[in-house]
């Protein structure tokens, strides 16, 4: 099996990322996908607590490099499926406990055994971030439509681009339809004037998820809710199906876009 | 100026430029100059460059250079109708030709977007072909175009060329630089978000009495007339 690493980043904190991993692992499982997810936010873990498995963690990802324990001890299998394992984050370290070659070496190792190793980035541009990124073979980048949110997305994918990792796509996060429609909040169209990217999925504003995380139960399991409608979405086009896209205040394409098309051509 | 000059041309292979008027010495300093670099011409695209005297000579020049393995692909003179056109290859005129400038040589094209915290910097004019998003930075001795919505922050004439502009299709910076000027936009603009952006014309920004001033390019072309 050649499997592919799949990073999740944001640049700015607090956007979804983690709440995205959760629900793209556990979707791709469902699926019938083998998927090993890490937590990379070292000292600040909570995607154990997302997929509900936090009681069942006795190693971590720090612990694997170290070489305390072997790697399969260290992976948690999900409670729903066989088809989902997750690595956690140290709590007790911080993110200079890894290495970034340390984890391009782990990630090398767990492609011949899963499809998808989805690696959940921890905020910022430093080294734990760079852990995130040498690894990964496509990177989803997490924003909302936030004027700060979308700018520090666009540093990381200059970042990305500058480190070859073009391979990239991104996910709206937190839109709320009734805020664009009143010129409240960016809409869809204004954040990919200027990011520039492939769109991969747009989650709206959802207020169950809190009490989806705080069940551990990702949205996802919640196949009528708005955002795991989205995440259904999602999965389906990282599994290359074609959906389209749940059209939220659209805007037509100004002139200035298609002149700017024409040239990149 | 030489009196027999061999000139290479990007793509274009070479020119022969000839500002010798006596056939005599023409044919004397093209032996010396082909001596050296004959070589390097031959088999490549040559053109042949006179001026109003010498073009009487057009003929002779060609034969001469035929005869050293060279041949022409073109005449290069000022005005057509003044040379007698049979029996030599197709004339280039410079009548109606504007010759780029050194100065105006020098424009370094950039494609694709600028992203938060990246720049670019150039010598002479400066074209990008893409968004230049908030956070950017983009320096040059020369003009600055941006194909595209300018949200960073250009510095134009960079290193005092107050003749300077900076050209967007959609001109947003929180701060534009030109020459030793600088200017900011008005605070309530300072964050400028991009619902607020209409799909407004392109504008210029340019050095008037010592004054940083923004105007559509429509405007401005007026003025330069
Ligand atoms: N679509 C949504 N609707 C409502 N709340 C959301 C949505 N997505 C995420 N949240 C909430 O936003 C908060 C941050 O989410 P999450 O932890 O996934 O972000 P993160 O990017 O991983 O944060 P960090 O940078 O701290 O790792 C959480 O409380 C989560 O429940
Ligand atoms: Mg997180």
């Amino acid at each position: 099996m050649a499997g592919k690493v799949l990073t999740i980043t944001s640049g700015k904190g607090g956007v979804g990322k983690s709440t995205s991993s959760a629900n793209i692992s556990l979707g791709l499982a469902l699926r019938g996908k083998k998927v090993v997810t890490i937590d990379l936010d070292i000292g600040l873990r909570n995607l154990d607590m997302i997929l509900g498995l936090e009681n069942r963690i006795v190693y971590d990802v720090v612990n694997i490099v170290e070489k305390v324990c072997k790697l399969n001890q260290a992976m948690i299998k999900d409670k729903r499926t066989d088809n989902l394992y997750l690595i956690a984050a140290a709590q007790t370290r911080d993110k200079s406990a890894v290495t970034a070659e340390q984890i391009v070496e782990l990630t090398e190792e767990l492609k011949k055994d899963f499809d998808y190793i989805i690696l959940d980035s921890p905020a910022g541009i430093e080294g734990g971030f760079k852990n995130a990124m040498m690894p990964a073979d496509e990177v989803i980048i997490i924003t909302t439509p936030e004027i700060s949110a979308v700018r520090d997305a666009d540093r990381v994918i200059g970042i990305l681009e500058s480190n070859n990792k073009t391979e990239m796509s991104l996910i709206i996060n937190r839109i709320n339809p009734e805020l664009v429609k009143k010129g409240d909040m960016m809409s869809k169209d204004d954040v990919l004037q200027v990011l520039n990217i492939p769109l991969i999925g747009v989650v709206p504003e959802d207020k169950n998820i809190v009490s989806y995380t705080n069940t551990g139960e990702p949205s996802i399991l919640h196949s009528q809710s708005e955002s795991g409608l989205a995440y259904k979405n999602i999965i389906q086009r990282i599994m290359g199906e074609n959906v389209p896209f749940m059209e939220i205040n659209e805007k037509k394409t100004g002139i200035l876009t298609s002149i700017i098309n024409f040239f990149k051509e | 100026m030489e009196k027999v000059l061999i000139k290479g041309k990007n793509f274009l292979g070479f020119e022969i430029d000839i500002n010798e008027n006596d056939i005599k010495s023409i044919t004397k300093e093209l032996q010396i100059v082909l001596a050296s670099s004959s070589h390097l011409i031959k088999n490549t695209i040559v053109t042949l460059k006179l001026n109003s005297k010498n073009q009487l000579f057009a003929k002779d020049i060609i034969n001469f250079l035929k005869e050293r393995g060279i041949s022409i692909n073109a005449v290069v003179i000022n005005d057509k109708n003044s040379i007698n056109q049979e029996d030599i290859p197709p004339v280039i005129e410079l009548k109606n030709t504007h010759t780029v400038t050194s100065k105006e040589e020098h424009t370094a094209t950039y494609k694709g977007n600028l992203r938060n915290g990246q720049s670019v910097k150039a010598n002479g004019d400066l074209v990008i072909v893409g968004n230049v998003n908030s956070n950017s930075y983009i320096y040059a001795t020369g003009n600055i175009f941006v194909l595209g919505d300018l949200y960073g922050i250009p510095h134009a004439g960079y290193g005092g060329d107050e003749h300077s502009v900076v050209f967007a299709f959609s001109l947003h910076s929180p701060q534009i630089r030109i020459g030793d000027f600088i200017t900011r936009s008005p605070e309530e603009e300072a964050n400028t978000s991009v619902k607020n952006s209409k799909m407004n014309e392109p504008e210029v920004a340019y050095i008037d009495n010592n004054n940083i001033v923004i105007n559509s390019y429509r405007e401005w072309i007026k003025l330069k007339e």
